[in-house]
């Protein structure tokens, strides 16, 4: 062997290509996720614009409107316009490291949101914008789309100038799988998308926001908390509350209890033969600057069936959890990239998991306690009242907090003290049995005319029936 | 197990013959002799029976899961046991069992009640039929279940009506409707979601609506009828139902069925007026001379109904037996 002369290894290229972020970005992202995300940046633009409204209806008078058609979709807004300082971050292909922090309670980290949506949808579309005397249009056409050498955009002043701040995004040349489910599935992806924007935006949309889907409003679902406010009763129903301020400026308000009277064991032994509830309110939802990044949750991503913390079961179906995190700089809160998703290794969500399963517990040890005794069980949650989150935030106000310094976290807790059930007396034994639905009802027929009879009743009274026999 | 009499409801009785003029255009997409009927037949088989009569090729199959029932639906057997199959079987299970093997089905799932199940039954059962199989979903329309009584707070009925449907409601958050035709259309537009959540345009597959009726025999009812097709030849199967009468190809409102009930004597006084095209609800009011409901527009718009479905109505007649 000859001594060679070393091969000289020219740099690889590790530019992005295109179709990168065209088709591969976009392939994990479901269509109505990406809505969400230019959702996001209508209510991002209300925040940059430092118009939000004070008081309980901060985003009053904002209004976002989608519509879909079978060749196209369209996004309109008055929350503010992208301002031209912004264009860098607004239409570049992710967010430069030296951009300047963007405005307090955003939820926009990477740069990404907008122009996945698009890509995802469509090979043409227009963004017309309108902030203060900003008023331009950006075409991005699908040549520009299949052409790697080219980054630029052109932008052109706006062909229209409008009185109020806001954004038109039109998005055409639809691929074929968008356009066959705006035309085809119209109905299912409208409700589907109705209730993702109903149930993730409840909160803002309760604050006043406005979005309409095909110009019918969306009706926002928000979770209420069985909250007993009379005073002087100490053991009314309450949720478990934690709150606390993190170090790095992050506020964590928790509440965790019933929303709805505990089930019978009639509900349960149905919901197990098929299901009874296609969308209940049990569960936990994770609120970050008061976008839902999780909805209804029952899985071990909000603490269900891990460290000690039974799995969901349709016995807990009354218990709904809340926890709302809020930072100005959204890069503290513990979403996945997406928004839509909480980030599961996130230091700050770990340890308020550990408050999530504390207050939890107390509501599956009274599902637990009352077994067997439901229906007083029951009575306790129906005599008082169901309120919406922001209300148990004021009633929160007047409850004894105790402050949790020696753990982790930090903060400070209200926990409940909640009716337990009387122990039966000593000389006293619980019967429960089960028989079949025809049979139960032709001895409830038998014994009171009615075959609806309570099936408590039709075995209690059979037992009384035959206790006098024997004693006959 | 005790029984409303099935068999005498007159609007019922003139949707099952809608099934059977359905059917028979199902002809014209594929062989009937390549189909089996299934149905949940109740104790007289009514449907079973019509179907013998009408179209003695098809094989059929009822699923009964009471153990009575099953008893005297075999004493009401229209024919022998190798046209007709009766199973005793919860038909959730019959359903997770059932193998179409590249054979066409019919299907009604003939439900008196309305629960989240029987969606997740049709979601299921539209995934599993082959192609041209027909499926008619029959379901309780009755928007006084969901009306709240005073004395309840805490899971009002609105509010358990939207925990039980929401995933199939167009808007999850909306209260039910309090009307029994808006609330049929509401139906209608949850078997439309399930529809399209059980077979969405990714498949090669769709649900092709053929009829839809809402009507009440003491129990308001909504019921809608359709085909399993290609998309690719959604025309063609529409166009194979285009002469059905009342047909809805393209989820337009379910039509109402409000038939009178008249007497033989009344009907054939009015049999020589009818077909009637226009005009029909005051024709047969001056044929008759009389109202037969409280007011004269209440009558006349009876009579409409019955001009309109009149080839559907069932003669009830006494028999010696």
């Amino acid at each position: 062997m000859g001594k060679d002369k070393p091969i000289q290894y020219k740099p690889v290229d590790a530019s992005p290509v295109k179709s990168f972020f065209v088709t591969a970005l976009t392939r994990d992202l479901k269509l109505e996720e990406a809505i969400l995300d230019l959702l996001d940046n209508c209510v991002d633009g209300i925040l940059r614009s430092k118009k939000l409204n004070s008081g309980e209806e901060p985003y009053k008078g904002f209004k976002a409107a989608i519509e879909f058609k079978r060749d196209s979709f369209t996004i309109s807004d008055n929350c503010g316009g992208i301002p031209w300082s912004l264009h860098d971050y607004a239409f570049r292909m992710g967010r430069a490291s030296d951009h300047p922090a963007d405005k307090p309670g955003t939820v926009g980290v990477y740069g990404i949101g907008m122009k996945r949506a698009i890509f995802k949808m469509g090979k043409h579309c227009l963004i017309s914008t309108q902030n203060g005397a900003d008023g331009y249009d950006v075409e991005i056409k699908p040549e520009w789309i299949d052409d790697e050498g080219k980054w630029d955009i052109p932008v052109k002043a706006a062909k229209k100038s409008t009185n109020k701040d806001g954004t038109i995004i039109v998005i055409g040349d639809l691929y074929p799988g968008i356009a066959a489910r705006f035309r085809e599935d119209a109905k299912g992806f409208e409700s589907e998308l109705r209730r993702m924007v109903a149930t993730h935006y409840a909160f803002i949309i309760d604050k006043g926001f406005e979005v309409s889907i095909n110009k019918k409003a969306v009706t926002p679902r928000p979770t209420k908390l069985v909250f007993s406010t009379r005073r002087g009763k100490p053991k009314g129903i309450r949720p478990f509350i934690f709150k606390t301020r993190t170090d790095d400026g992050v506020d964590v308000f928790l509440a965790v209890g019933f929303w709805r009277p505990i089930p019978t064991e009639e509900e349960i032994a149905a919901e197990q033969e098929e299901t009874q509830y296609s969308s209940t309110d049990a569960g936990w939802t994770v609120l970050c600057n008061d976008r839902a990044v999780l909805y209804c949750d029952r899985s071990e991503l909000t603490g269900w069936g891990e460290a000690g913390i039974p799995r969901y079961h349709t016995q807990f179906i009354a218990i709904s959890g809340i926890v709302e995190f809020r930072c100005n700089d959204a890069s503290k809160l513990p979403t996945t990239t997406t928004k839509r998703g909480i980030d599961a290794a996130s230091p700050l969500y770990l340890q308020i998991k550990n408050k999530m399963r504390e207050g939890m517990r107390v509501f599956i040890d009274y599902t637990n306690e009352w077994k067997g005794r439901v229906e007083e069980g029951r009575k306790h949650i129906e005599a008082e009242k169901a309120i919406p989150f922001d209300e148990v935030k004021v009633e929160a106000g007047k409850l004894r907090f105790r402050s949790t310094t020696r753990t982790v976290p930090k903060g400070n807790q209200y926990k409940p003290e909640l009716p337990s059930p009387k122990r039966l007396e000593p000389r006293k034994r619980r019967i429960s049995f089960v028989k079949d639905v025809e049979e139960v009802e032709s001895v409830a027929l038998h014994l009171f005319d009615d075959k609806d009879a309570d099936p408590s009743s039709v075995g209690e009274r059979c037992f009384d029936l035959i206790l006098k026999e024997a004693r006959r | 197990m005790k029984h409303p009499p099935y068999h005498l409801r007159p609007n019922k009785a003139v949707d099952r013959l809608f099934l059977i003029e359905a059917i028979r255009r199902l002809d014209r997409l594929a062989s009937l002799r390549e189909y089996t009927y299934y149905g949940l037949g109740g104790p007289y088989l009514e449907d079973f029976r019509l179907l013998y009569e009408l179209y003695p090729d098809i094989k059929m199959v009822s699923v009964e899961e009471n153990r009575e029932t099953y008893k005297r639906q075999k004493f009401h057997l229209p024919c022998g046991s190798e046209a007709l199959n009766l199973e005793k079987a919860k038909f959730k299970s019959y359903l997770s069992r059932y193998e179409p093997n590249d054979k066409k089905s019919i299907f009604w799932l003939d439900y008196a009640g309305l629960s989240y199940g029987n969606f997740g039954d049709l979601m299921v059962l539209l995934g599993k039929v082959t192609e041209k199989s027909m499926v008619k979903i029959t379901l309780r329309a009755e928007p006084t279940d969901f009306i709240d009584k005073q004395s309840e707070r805490l899971g009002s009925r609105a509010e358990r009506f939207r925990q039980q449907f929401g995933a199939v409601m167009p808007d999850s958050a909306a209260d039910p409707p309090r009307d029994s035709r808006t609330f049929a259309c509401l139906l209608q537009d949850m078997v439309q979601v399930a529809a399209q959540k059980a077979l969405p345009s990714a498949v090669p597959l769709m649900f092709q609506p053929v009829s839809s009726f809402y009507y009440s025999d003491g129990t308001g009812m909504f019921t809608l009828t359709g085909v399993v097709c290609r998309r690719d030849s959604a025309a063609e199967t529409r166009k194979a139902f285009e002469d059905l009468h009342f047909c809805n190809l393209t989820w337009a409102k379910p039509k109402h069925i409000d038939v009178p009930v008249l007497s033989t004597k009344e009907r054939l006084h009015l049999q020589e007026l009818l077909p009637c095209p226009s005009g029909a609800g005051t024709i047969l009011h001056q044929a008759l001379g009389y109202r037969i409901d409280y007011s004269t527009a209440q009558t006349e718009a009876k009579l409409k109904q019955y001009a309109e479905f009149h080839r559907y109505y069932p003669y009830f007649m006494r028999a010696v037996p």
